[in-house]
């Protein structure tokens, strides 16, 4: 019941992302030079074909499911765990939060020690120390061997300017 | 052919310069070491590996790119046999026998029978791709924007529509990529599409973010949520590496016989290397003289699936670098790279950019030798990546994964869409939704627009070209084809049985 639920719903959510395809792509320019067919040509197509292929996937759900539905391997029977589920999103919510002002280190700790509760880890301590060395460590790889920009943030004064 | 041999020496010349050895070499060993971790693809591998090359050049990142493609197929197979979970679809066939010989104390020779073949297959399919490589590309430089479109509205067919257990569901993917591929600013007029105002996506959606989002988080959640408090077994590695003389006299045919089976189907828009490999399972099974050890951990169902995984995965590269066409995710991310270095593979790159492409492909030949040496000495390393605990290995997953997402602008909104990637992710795994077709859609979908318009430019606006033109027509017909006739099969299989009754 939940599974046919889950379907209408994915179905339903691929037919209005075409709805609104739709609906963008009306307000696209539609001059093409010499072509004839402009910008708005492709996601027009784009659009008819997402509402066609979500149509089709509702009335499939609607009448006796989804066709073909291979059992998902491992888990398939296994309990949905919420918890873990919102924990790794609160992990990467906090990192994008973080990671602008508090630095590229800090918000990597703080991900992986989300990430290692969601999974089932216990031991929140020792994760962020982990985390703090794979994050500097990365950080340091990246920076200073890579030269690739990332925000030091709040530890500007320990890693030095090398970071933004 | 001699033309051949000299611009693939020329290659070698480029291919072992002590520097492009230097990122072969890093590129095989990073791909094997990333390749290992268990729920991690060569896709996902590729994806995240991507930002490392950042500073090379063209050719020296090219090169590491395929020791990490390569590196990445090997180290699947090490987590296939000693773990049971196999990190992609093409390793399936693979574990079905590999881990009931690791069970069966075993593990060594069926490693080494792995590593080995994937060695011969890969050597043989380096060969075959150096010599069609040349055929294909002469053919395609007769090939017009019309033929291309055609050519990529067969593989958009074929890939999303004809593979797969649903033609509905891969079409929804497809599509969902070629959404994902129309934001940004459209190339042929400069006009702003889907980007709303938000310069982060007036870039367009890259590639990596898509399949890293899709394969690192959609995989986090979906392991979290369904299988972070289930037990895990690991097979122990004990007993020498060696395979005796009946594994040997085993292996080799299966081996050949997979590169056969696995090179054609790497080179078609078959979706990679999961058909082939079943085949290879399959064709073993029946061939073998021992057929009663099936399922109990026979040698050949390790041997040809490996070979046929490799052999596919190198048949890949034919029509990625001749005609410039991904026929798999991972492809499509390698193809990603490229453009990132402004290099568009096609037939031109061989001309234009002959030292590169040749190069590319001589390191094919050390990467496969590199492999060969390194990995099978190296296990214990590989053994004990495995066994990194899940919350460790997840929490490492996702720094890299968000840092491959947030280096792109230094924009958190880079990682927003992340997550809803990642969102996606989960979903298509769990109501079993291929996600293949929308990684190539996104990268291959403003390809085909471009040649579209730039078809009709040519043709001003007449769009009756694509059905004038002779190999475009031809291709547009086999898709057809390929659609109606299944469908039509399955309509009579249907009604068969209720004329009957």
């Amino acid at each position: 019941m939940r599974r046919a639920a889950a379907e209408i719903a994915l179905s339903a959510g691929v037919l209005g992302l075409g709805a609104f395809a739709a609906v963008v792509t009306a307000t696209l320019p539609g001059e093409g030079g010499y072509a004839g067919f402009g910008p708005n040509f492709v996601p027009a197509v784009v659009s008819a074909g997402l509402l066609a292929t979500g149509a089709w996937l509702l009335w499939e759900a609607l009448a006796g499911g989804w066709r073909n539905r291979g059992e998902p391997e491992a888990g398939a029977e296994h309990p949905f765990h919420a918890s873990a589920f919102w924990w790794i999103t609160a992990g990467l919510a906090a990192h994008m939060a973080l990671i602008g002002w508090a630095g590229f280190v800090v918000a990597g700790t703080v991900l992986f020690a989300c990430v290692a509760r969601g999974f089932g880890s216990a031991r929140a301590a020792r994760d962020a120390a982990l985390g703090f060395a794979l994050s500097l460590a990365v950080f340091a790889f990246f920076v200073k061997l890579l030269n690739v920009n990332l925000p030091a943030g709040w530890l500007q004064p320990l890693l030095g300017s090398a970071g933004i | 052919m001699g033309e051949t041999l000299n611009a693939l020496l020329h290659g070698f010349a480029v291919a072992l310069t002590p520097m492009n050895l230097l990122w072969g070499f890093i590129g095989v060993t990073v791909g094997t070491a990333v390749g290992v971790l268990p729920g991690v693809g060569p896709a996902l591998t590729v994806a995240m590996l991507l930002p490392l090359t950042v500073k090379l050049d063209p050719t020296g990142a090219l090169i590491m790119f395929a020791g990490i493609y390569y590196g990445a197929m090997f180290g699947g197979s090490t987590t296939t046999i000693l773990l049971n979970t196999p990190g992609e679809s093409a390793s399936i066939a693979t574990a079905l026998e590999g881990n009931k010989m690791a069970k069966r104390g075993r593990a060594g020779p069926a490693l080494a029978t792995a590593a080995i073949g994937s060695f011969v297959a890969g050597t043989i399919a380096t060969a075959l791709l150096t010599l069609l490589a040349p055929l294909v590309v002469e053919i395609a430089l007769k090939f017009g924007p019309a033929e291309y479109f055609a050519l990529m509205v067969f593989a958009f067919t074929t890939v999303a529509a004809v593979l797969g257990s649903s033609t509905a569901r891969g079409l929804a993917s497809l599509f969902l990529g070629l959404l994902f591929g129309l934001v940004g600013i459209d190339g042929q007029t400069g006009a702003p599409r889907f980007a709303f105002g938000v310069p982060e996506l007036l870039d367009g959606i890259d590639v990596v973010v898509l399949a890293v989002g899709l394969f690192a988080v959609g995989e986090a959640l979906y392991m979290a949520a369904y299988t972070s408090r289930l037990p895990e077994t690991m097979e122990q590695l004990s007993g020498s590496l060696m395979m005796s003389k009946e594994d040997w006299k085993r292996s080799w045919p299966a081996w050949l016989r997979a590169t056969g089976i696995g090179f054609p189907f790497g080179t078609i828009p078959a979706g990679g290397a999961e058909i082939p490999t079943f085949l290879s399972y399959a064709v073993e099974k029946k061939l073998s003289k021992h057929p009663e050890e099936f399922g109990k951990g026979a040698i050949e169902g390790v041997a040809g699936p490996e070979a046929a995984n490799n052999a596919s995965a190198t048949g890949v590269l034919v029509p990625l670098l001749t005609l410039g066409i991904p026929t798999s995710a991972t492809a499509a991310i390698l193809l990603g790279a490229f453009q990132n270095y402004g290099i568009q593979p096609g037939p031109l790159l061989f001309q234009s950019q002959a030292d590169l492409v040749w190069g590319l492909i001589a390191s094919l030949y050390v990467g496969n030798v590199l492999l060969l040496i390194l990995n099978l000495p190296l296990v214990g390393i590989w053994v004990k990546v495995l066994q990194i605990p899940r919350p460790m290995l997840y929490g490492g997953i996702l720094v890299f994964a968000t840092l491959g997402a947030y280096s792109l602008h230094q924009s958190w909104v880079d990682l927003v869409t992340l997550y809803v990637f990642g969102l996606l992710g989960f979903a298509m795994r769990r109501f079993d939704i291929p996600v293949a077709p929308s990684v190539i859609g996104l990268i291959l979908g403003p390809i085909a627009e471009t040649q579209f318009r730039r078809a009709l430019s040519i043709s001003q606006g007449d769009a009756s070209v694509f059905l004038t033109q002779p190999i475009s027509a031809a291709f547009l017909a086999v898709t057809a084809l390929l659609v109606v006739v299944p469908w039509v099969l399955r309509r009579r299989a249907r009604k068969l049985p209720t004329e009957s009754a």
